[in-house]
């Protein structure tokens, strides 16, 4: 079993051992590395300033997708090609990207600026074709506080994809390539200091090493654990990586369910929503930046548990259920009767996530999901809402109604179900149904809003429910 | 060719796209460098009665504790009242009020020590909002007034009246780059600080007072910051004077580089400001009477806060002639951070008020309210006096609101929206313009003065340096722009070094959008003195060598790198070898120059006077869509107009217009600051605190410049445009109003700032009632 890790920095190969392996990769780059052009803000992968290339194996060629190198461990690193501002070239020989950066005033400080240029190139690295649509959601990770971003959209706009490097031609090396491929399923064990890192390539093994250390950290997309880490809330001392257990990463679209392993990535898994369960991808547009949706996984989302994930509320209602995998082998359980409490699960010390079956709509079944936040993109949401009808004509046959944010946990609203089941959608069944909601639920006041506001966004989402169901109805009905 | 005028990108522009520009944490550590931090109180008011170091200071790693007792000069400072400690002695002011200084050779030695460090502090009753500091008296000097007419007695003989009273948030500066600096201890007790400050000046005082050595031992030197905004004026002093006296006691290198949380819960934020208002006007809705009292949350400390308040109440007109006027204003002490400056410096808020005032005028006496803006608008002939006494000149702002009420369409705009409300069952639209007078010029007349140091090399190139800082606004473009062009010369050949006090003394803070004006006018001095001497000596040289008669001294040209007269342009010299003869000539080639802002007085205890020398104008109409069921709302269309003079670099002047306007949208909208009971920040990092990103932008950003050639009173008849569009975003927040007098009137006059989708959906849902403002 591998001792050490490899990576390529810009090209360079990097072999490493001990304690430079826990660190987050912003360290790395900028301290012993002293590649400081990619610039630390919020470690906590919120601002994109740190925004790196991670390049890693697959069919033949080296994918590269925007991380944030704040909240990524070296360790997960482990056989893949991290680039950064510094691997594009000098200051003399600016490539399009950065002349449209220059050119249109798309800089002023300069503190963002390394990690627009990344984020605009993992744009190209899946489309030369850049358009507003894109530029938004590509960069809604990178926040700017000078230019106001215009300029950066102006920039982006006249970048001519065509002529951009892709990193494939940047970096063509097939050392580089090969290597990658063969460290990519490789186990690791690692011990440096009284640190563990061991990245096993069979489920067995990981259930093992889990069983003996029960208090070990999975760590999967690391997005959430990295800002514990820099925040000082957790150390990170025994670690149990799922990136070389090839069944996790397993994404099937079937007729009836979306069988997605517990490492598949949010942006793989919202790429396969797409066609599969159109409203789930709407939603997971929002969930975050391509930064944190290229490595955050629905497994990790799941096992968080926070009440405010914003996958969850409607697997809830799809009734979608998680693989356990242990020592005895795996089962399958209802998302609903996974948590026992705050962050708490019925998962046993050895077992681990390893897929999460999500069905998909039937005929006459309609799935509509809310998150309200204070800002509308990359916001943590103050309130989350997933429901799910089986309609028929006017008739409700069946509703599954989920609310994040207002419990500890994800909740269902039992009693709001019943009250709606069998009767029609009119105005004053979902007038009703806000009484009965209200009943059910009893929020709290953070820094994210009064329990007052969601109280309101309770109630009011299922009004908005009923104008959704009939928006033709409703502009018939105004006067 | 000349450079001013043209769009060139920002100089530093090339390195920060690759990742080469060098901030100041970018910096290599010395081998010997130490980190240092500091630990706050854990409470926002006490006493302190021990701090117990011995477990702290046997932690492997750490080098030094430092308390008030190891500072050498004076622990108190601050820019106005020395009123600040740099490390509490007595009591504690706010949470994370600093206490101990750790100097660690590590990052996990100063953590350790900060959960070693034994504090005892007897807790005293903290005072957080105004109406708290109203009811206790907490006070931070005195009450201000601007006055003219009788307010009282007009409003009392008002045709109509309406009272109310605004409330604004505060806003972080949110700069990328956090508070940091790094000291370098010389021999003989000298100091050379490297600092992300706006204010080398102020930061090199108050390291040298912390020292307890004259101010000529410390150097401070700037090169760039990764954005200020306000926020290094005055508060990149006290980690700049950490890091000195660490470096004095260790005598070696430290650094003190702040973490964005930190940052944020440790510094001074825009002030929160409460305008409790009562207006008179006519039918027409033409304001008679104004009477106004401003409150600002200045929190534990004075600071800059009284030119703040005093820049509300000058701001307290904006764009509108009112001619019974009185307005007042007090700084309440409170157990916060101390505010500070920030983009607008006081401006926001006083305009703020002023809008929504004529916004409720129009729904009261349910007209447009650009006609009741327009019928208000200052004049140009008449009307044109401001309540402190200074004509309005060179007045654009008519121009600039019938211009953009046509190229925005906004009639047309108004009667669809008007249409959209009445029909749709799930969102509101509102639509609104708004318009921005700011006054240029530091209101402390003595703050108006620069110096710049220009130095020609032999080889023709050319140095400049100013006290002005470089914090993305481009100020170092416009100056090589205009020194360039100055001297004749070429963009490349001149470079501006690093903001330090060793070159440019008594400088002023890179503030009050002032940079361009006063440090840019300074350079033109030096190099017109420059250019004078090379010109007496170039003329000899050019003389028509069959008379022998030279040219004439003042008519000779520097253009191109070349030296000319154009009546006789076969005879001319290049830049540079005039240059290397002159040197050979013992000609002296550098040369330092000065300005101050001439005609400007403004006393602050009658209220009266011209505290500006002139004023930038801009409108801007925004149109917003609100969920009704959720407050969410989303920003449709913006178009923004602006009287910028002549640009001296079109492309910096519009990064401005849309950098100024987004920042004053998170201000309007999202940015929102909350607070534990106990007095700590709870939105103290990007997840919580959320400032704009790319998808707020507006969906039609329309921006653009009025021409106005006439601005004669200023450097190159430019105008200074850094705080300006910030508050065109008002414009936002009174089209949300706006929005939700549709569905709620009376809960639409009680809104406040920033209006997040909580208080929007709060307000909307409100049980109506009549509106209790009307009396």
């Amino acid at each position: 079993m591998r001792d050490h890790i490899i990576l390529y920095v810009n090209g360079q190969r990097r072999e490493l051992r001990g304690a430079t392996v826990f660190q987050s990769l912003s360290d790395y780059l900028r301290n012993d590395l002293r590649l400081t052009g990619t610039k630390v803000v919020c470690s906590e992968g919120d601002c994109g300033s740190c925004t790196v290339l991670l390049g890693c194996p697959r069919n033949g060629l080296v994918q590269y997708h925007s991380v944030c190198s704040c909240v990524q461990f070296v360790f997960q690193a482990d056989g893949c090609h991290v680039v950064t501002i510094e691997g594009l070239g000098c200051d003399s020989d600016l490539d399009p990207v950065q002349a449209a950066l220059v050119q249109h005033q798309g800089t002023q400080c300069g503190f963002c600026t390394p990690g627009i240029v990344m984020s605009i190139h993992a744009l190209l690295e899946s489309d030369p074709v850049l358009t507003e649509q894109r530029l938004r959601q590509g960069l809604v990770g990178n926040l700017c506080r000078c230019t106001g971003y215009e300029p950066i959209m102006r920039a982006g706009l006249q970048v001519d994809g065509s002529r951009t490097m892709r990193m494939n031609h940047l970096f063509n090396s097939p050392a580089l390539l090969d290597e990658l491929t063969l460290c990519r399923d490789q186990p690791v064990c690692l011990e440096s200091a009284g640190k563990i890192f061991f990245k096993p390539s069979e489920i067995a093994d990981a259930a093992s090493f889990k069983a003996v250390h029960p208090d070990c950290v999975i760590v999967s997309g690391g997005t959430d654990l990295g800002v514990q880490a820099n925040k000082g809330v957790r150390e990170i001392t025994t670690v149990l990586s799922t990136a070389a257990l090839a069944e996790l990463s397993e994404l099937r679209i079937g007729d009836d369910e979306i069988l997605a392993g517990a490492n598949v990535s949010i942006a793989a898994l919202e790429s396969a929503a797409t066609e599969a369960l159109p409203e789930y991808a709407a939603l997971l547009i929002r969930f975050g930046s391509p930064q944190i949706k290229n490595v955050a996984t629905l497994g990790g989302n799941i096992a968080n548990g926070s009440p405010i994930g914003d996958t969850m509320p409607a697997l809830f209602v799809l009734n979608a259920e998680i693989e356990l995998s242990g020592v005895k082998g795996s089962r399958r359980v209802n998302i609903n009767d996974f948590y026992t409490g705050y962050k708490k699960t019925v998962a046993a010390a050895d077992e681990l996530i390893s897929q999460v079956s999500i069905p998909r709509l039937g005929s006459g079944e309609i799935l509509k999901l809310f998150k309200v936040s204070k800002r509308q993109d990359l916001d943590i949401s103050t309130f989350s809402a997933a429901i799910w009808l089986k309609v028929s004509g006017r008739f409700i046959q069946d509703v599954r109604i989920a609310y994040g944010g207002v419990a500890p946990t994800i909740v269902r609203l039992p009693a709001t179900e019943v009250y709606l089941k069998g009767r029609s959608i009119s105005s004053e069944t979902f007038e009703s149904a806000r009484e009965v909601a209200l009943s059910e639920i009893s929020p709290i006041s953070d820094v994210r809003g009064s329990a007052e506001y969601r109280n309101m966004l309770a109630a009011n989402v299922l009004r908005k429910l009923y104008y959704e169901l009939n928006a033709n109805q409703a502009q018939a009905s105004t006067a | 060719m000349p450079l001013v005028g043209k769009d060139i990108p920002n100089d530093s522009a090339a390195g920060h796209v690759s990742g080469q520009s060098v901030f100041l944490n970018d910096v290599v550590p010395a081998r010997n460098e130490l980190l240092v931090d500091f630990l706050g109180s854990p409470v926002a008011h006490g006493r302190i009665k021990s701090v117990d170091l011995s477990a702290a200071s046997v932690i492997p790693g750490v080098v030094a504790l430092l308390t008030h007792r190891d500072i050498p000069g004076n622990n108190r400072f601050g820019s106005v009242m020395k009123d600040e400690h740099l490390l509490a002695d007595e009591t504690v002011e706010y949470v994370g009020d600093p206490i101990v200084l750790i100097v660690a050779e590590t990052r996990a030695a100063i953590e350790a020590a900060k959960r070693s460090v034994l504090l005892d502090i007897e807790e005293l009753p903290p005072i957080f909002s105004i109406d708290d500091a109203l009811a206790t008296g907490s006070f931070i000097g005195v009450q201000r007034v601007i006055e003219r007419g009788n307010a009282t007695t007009a409003l009392a003989t008002a045709e109509r009246r309406l009272h109310g009273c605004l409330v604004t948030g505060g806003q972080d500066h949110f700069y990328f780059e956090s508070q940091t600096a790094i000291a370098e201890p010389g021999e003989f007790g000298r100091m050379t600080v490297h600092s992300s400050t706006q204010h080398p000046t102020e930061t090199q005082q108050v390291v040298a007072e912390i020292l307890g050595v004259p101010f000529n031992h410390v150097i401070v030197i700037c090169k760039r910051m990764g954005g200020a905004f306000g926020g290094k004026e005055t508060q990149a002093a006290a980690p700049a004077a950490m890091a000195a006296l660490a470096a004095a006691k260790t005598r070696r290198p430290c650094r003190i580089a702040l973490s964005k949380d930190q940052d944020m819960c440790c510094t001074g934020k825009r002030h929160p400001f409460q305008s409790r208002w009562s207006v008179g006007f006519d039918e027409s809705g033409r304001i008679t009477a104004l009477s106004l009292d401003l409150y600002a949350n200045a929190g534990c400390a004075c600071d800059v806060s009284p030119g703040i308040l005093e820049r509300a109440m000058l701001h307290s007109d904006n764009a509108y002639y009112i001619p019974n006027f009185r307005v007042t204003g007090r700084l309440c002490r409170t157990n916060l951070p101390s505010n500070t400056a920030f983009r607008g410096f006081g401006g926001p808020q006083g305009v703020a008020n002023i809008e929504n005032i004529l916004e409720e005028i129009a729904l009261h006496l349910c007209k447009d309210a650009v006609d009741v803006r327009q019928l208000n608008c200052y004049g140009i002939e008449e009307r044109n006096i401001t309540p402190y006494g200074q004509r309005v000149d060179n007045n654009t702002l008519p121009a600039l609101f019938v211009q953009l009420r046509q190229s925005s369409e906004y009639d047309r705009r108004q009667q669809e929206i008007e249409k959209f409300n009445r029909a749709s069952c799930t969102h509101v639209r509102g639509l609104s313009m708004t318009a921005v007078k700011f006054g240029i010029s530091f209101t402390k007349k003595m703050l108006n003065q620069a110096n710049a140091l220009v130095n020609i090399y032999t080889d023709g190139s050319v140095m400049v340096s100013t006290g002005g800082t470089e914090m993305g606004q481009g100020l170092n473009t416009r100056l090589r722009q205009i020194v360039a062009d100055e001297l004749g010369v070429g963009f490349d050949a001149v470079i501006v070094a690093p903001t330090s006090t060793d070159k440019n003394n008594n400088t002023s803070p890179t503030a009050a959008s002032t940079g361009t004006d006063l440090n840019g006018a300074a350079a033109v001095d030096a190099c017109r003195k420059l250019r004078e001497r090379l010109a007496d000596f170039a003329a000899p040289l050019l003389a028509n060598p069959q008379t022998g008669i030279p040219l004439s001294a003042g008519k000779l040209r520097f253009e191109d790198g070349v030296v000319s007269d154009s009546s006789s342009p076969e005879r001319q010299i290049t830049f540079q070898e005039l240059v290397a003869r002159a040197y050979e000539a013992r000609i002296n080639l550098g040369e330092r120059g000065f300005y101050a802002t001439q005609g400007i007085d403004y006393n602050r205890d009658t209220g009266k006077g011209t505290p500006f020398l002139y004023f930038t104008n801009g409108v801007a109409a925004s149109e917003v869509e609100i969920d009704r069921f959720t407050g969410e709302l989303k920003v449709r269309r913006v178009d923004v107009l602006i009287d910028a003079g002549q640009c001296i670099n079109p492309g910096i002047d519009r990064g401005q217009l849309s950098g100024g306007f987004m920042q004053g949208l998170g201000w309007v909208t999202t940015e929102e600051l909350k607070y534990s009971s106990r007095g700590e920040l709870l939105s103290h990092s990007p997840t919580t605190y959320k400032i704009p990103n790319i998808g707020d932008l507006p969906e039609v950003f329309n921006l653009g410049f009025l021409v106005n050639p006439d601005n004669s009173v200023n450097l190159l008849r430019s105008k200074a445009l850094g705080e300006p569009p910030l508050l065109l975003a008002i414009s936002v927040w009174t089209a949300a109003k706006r929005a939700v007098s549709f569905v709620n009137p009376a809960a639409a006059s009680r809104l406040s700032l920033p209006a997040t989708g909580e208080t929007l959906l709060l307000a909307m849902e409100q049980p109506q009632s009549k509106p209790a403002v009307a009396r």
